[in-house]
């Protein structure tokens, strides 16, 4: 939208867009949330990403409201599955509201394509079986490519959530920042290597975090005190990372899913481009980035890797309102009348990436709510 | 002779993905790390790697037609551990010491010579006395047999036929660049912490 518009101005291409978002939301999350609560709830968790939708377009800021939307869906999840599952410990009827853990795919892809290993078996296997997640998978990478990891994942919005409450990083990670940069990527490797070699999930029985209200398969006891002491790490990384450093150092250090996404993302058209006329060299940007996805190229200028996940910080960040959306590198061609502030690489990205973020979140959202407002009364 | 070949062979043909998958962790990471864009240089490794675990092999061989013709059918508890440390610790070692030629973290930076820096023979036998469960059956063919000659025949065979599996790791590595080595280097060092904790603990826990 025009920045000269006041969001007065801009209101009713926002209310316009909110709806956008609203009716597929509303759609998804009564088909998912529907079956096991009421409708109300899906009802209400629509609603609250049509307001994210407005405000993303009233005000034009993506990366604040994007944050309150992701880090309510994490804490949602927080809410419903975690808290749910610790009062469940040992239950077997756990398993009934086991999602399928995206991240678990891409370190045992290998395993995959072997026995057709899947290393989280759900109760809703028929939901989660390898096709429809194969399938789920391919259609969001398409559409959302990177950015599932600013607006989907539930570690992410945990991370992102955490990263954001600082003023100012405690703790500076110089140049291990970016010579460390790369590690999530050997980490996916090692993972699937070694994981098709042991035909184990090393990734889940060693260093997921969330593990912490699960138990352990192993039973010798050396060997699960080693798995605690990794667990724990990366419980650390997860939660005090970010508060100590301002990045989301889950995410982009450990995250074996997120260096995934990097490589697929590349088949997504959605990009953060910068325009070099109006880039100062100021590098608020990078500091700014918390994925630590943008590096100084020689002569001064910011460069944005491939681990970029479309958050939309940099932008906010950069004075010269140097950072742009775009498809490809490009943006689209202007357009006049009343779609035209909704006509561009930005919308069709904040859409995509909502629409899809709160559909996924519906497979907990909505439960959460419910559980809330059970537990008032 | 020609027919315990061809056993050895048809085994490693029916279980050679095992034996990829056992070795894959320890190939294809090394291969990432000193592989460049250039196919007769990533084959020469690759030459020198499957050199060092025919060698492994071969070695194996003559303990186990050596163990049976004494009547000794099994192997010491401490033998595979002990395998499994040694084999992390070099590639610990390896990825460590070759990491410190370029500006990425390493934890010893030391000038070694390119000798030391390079050891795909090595790193050959370490994984060819990795023992996995079809070399583990070959072994134990071996100890029925109790002979040097039709023991070389038939892991010789075993050899050539799970070599055929391990083959295609080579088809990746025309692309190779300076970032790819980096990340190799960071996974030859993460699965050689991997197995050289699996190692250590089997020798000091179990």
């Amino acid at each position: 939208m025009e920045p000269t518009e006041t969001p007065t101005q801009r209101a009713p291409a926002a209310a316009l867009f909110a709806a956008l978002v609203f009716v597929p939301v509303l759609f998804f999350s009564s088909v998912i949330a529907g079956r096991e609560i009421s409708r109300l709830y899906a009802l209400a968790w629509a609603l609250f990403a049509g307001g994210i939708a407005y405000a993303i377009a009233a005000t034009g800021r993506v990366s604040s409201w994007r944050r309150v939307f992701f880090s309510t869906s994490a804490l949602a999840f927080l809410v419903h599955f975690k808290l749910g599952l610790a009062g469940k410990a040992f239950d077997p009827t756990c398993f009934k509201d086991t999602p399928y853990c995206h991240i678990a795919m891409a370190p045992y892809f290998l395993n995959y394509l072997y026995q057709q290993y899947l290393a989280l078996m759900s109760a809703g296997w028929k939901l989660w079986g390898p096709l429809t997640l194969g399938a789920v998978w391919l259609f969001v990478t398409l559409a959302l490519g990177r950015g599932w990891c600013s607006w989907a994942c539930f570690y992410g919005g945990i991370d992102d959530g955490l990263a954001a409450l600082p003023r100012r990083p405690l703790l500076r990670l110089g140049s291990w920042a970016l010579r460390l940069r790369d590690l999530p990527a050997a980490l996916l490797i090692f993972f699937m290597l070694v994981s098709l070699a042991s035909m184990l999930p090393v990734f889940c029985l060693w260093f997921c975090p969330f593990k912490v209200t699960g138990t352990f398969l192993d039973a010798g006891g050396w060997q699960r005190t080693a798995q605690h002491a990794l667990l724990y790490s990366a419980l650390a990384a997860l939660l005090l990372g970010p508060l100590l450093t301002k990045k989301r150092i889950f995410c982009s250090y450990l995250c074996p899913f997120a260096a995934w996404q990097a490589f697929w993302g590349r088949l997504n058209p959605f990009r953060v481009t910068l325009d070099p006329a109006l880039c100062t060299g100021c590098v608020k940007c990078a500091r700014a980035c918390p994925m630590t996805a943008i590096s100084c190229a020689p002569g001064g200028r910011p460069e944005v890797s491939a681990y970029c996940n479309l958050c939309g910080e940099c932008l906010e960040a950069c004075p010269g309102a140097g950072f742009k959306y775009t498809l490809f590198g490009l943006e689209l061609p202007k357009t006049a009348g009343f779609f035209k502030d909704l006509f561009t690489a930005k919308f069709f990205y904040v859409f995509s990436a909502l629409t899809l973020g709160a559909a996924f979140s519906s497979l907990w959202a909505p439960a959460a709510l419910r559980d809330i407002v059970h537990w008032v009364r | 002779m020609p027919a315990l070949f061809s056993e050895g062979f048809l085994l490693g043909l029916s279980t050679g993905f095992y034996c990829l998958a056992a070795c894959l962790p320890l190939l294809a990471p090394y291969l990432l790390a000193e592989g460049k864009a250039a196919w007769k240089f990533n084959f020469a490794i690759f030459l020198q790697f499957l050199g060092g675990r025919f060698a492994a092999y071969m070695l194996f061989a003559l303990l186990a037609s050596l163990a049976g013709k004494a009547g000794r059918y099994a192997l010491p508890a401490q033998l595979l551990p002990a395998c499994m440390a040694a084999c992390g610790l070099l590639m610990v070692f390896l990825a460590a010491a070759r990491v410190s030629a370029g500006g990425a973290p390493c934890l010893l930076k030391k000038d070694l010579s390119p000798w030391f820096k390079r050891l795909p023979l090595a790193l050959g036998f370490v994984t060819g006395i990795n023992v996995c469960p079809p070399f583990a059956a070959g072994f134990i063919r071996l100890l029925e047999m109790a002979d040097i000659p039709k023991g070389f025949a038939y892991f010789g065979g075993f050899f050539g036929a799970t070599s055929l599996f391990i083959a295609p790791v080579l088809l990746g590595t025309p692309w190779l660049g300076r970032r790819a080595n980096e990340i190799g280097r960071l996974t030859l060092l993460l699965a050689g912490l991997w197995y050289s904790f699996l190692g250590l603990k089997g020798l000091l826990v179990n």
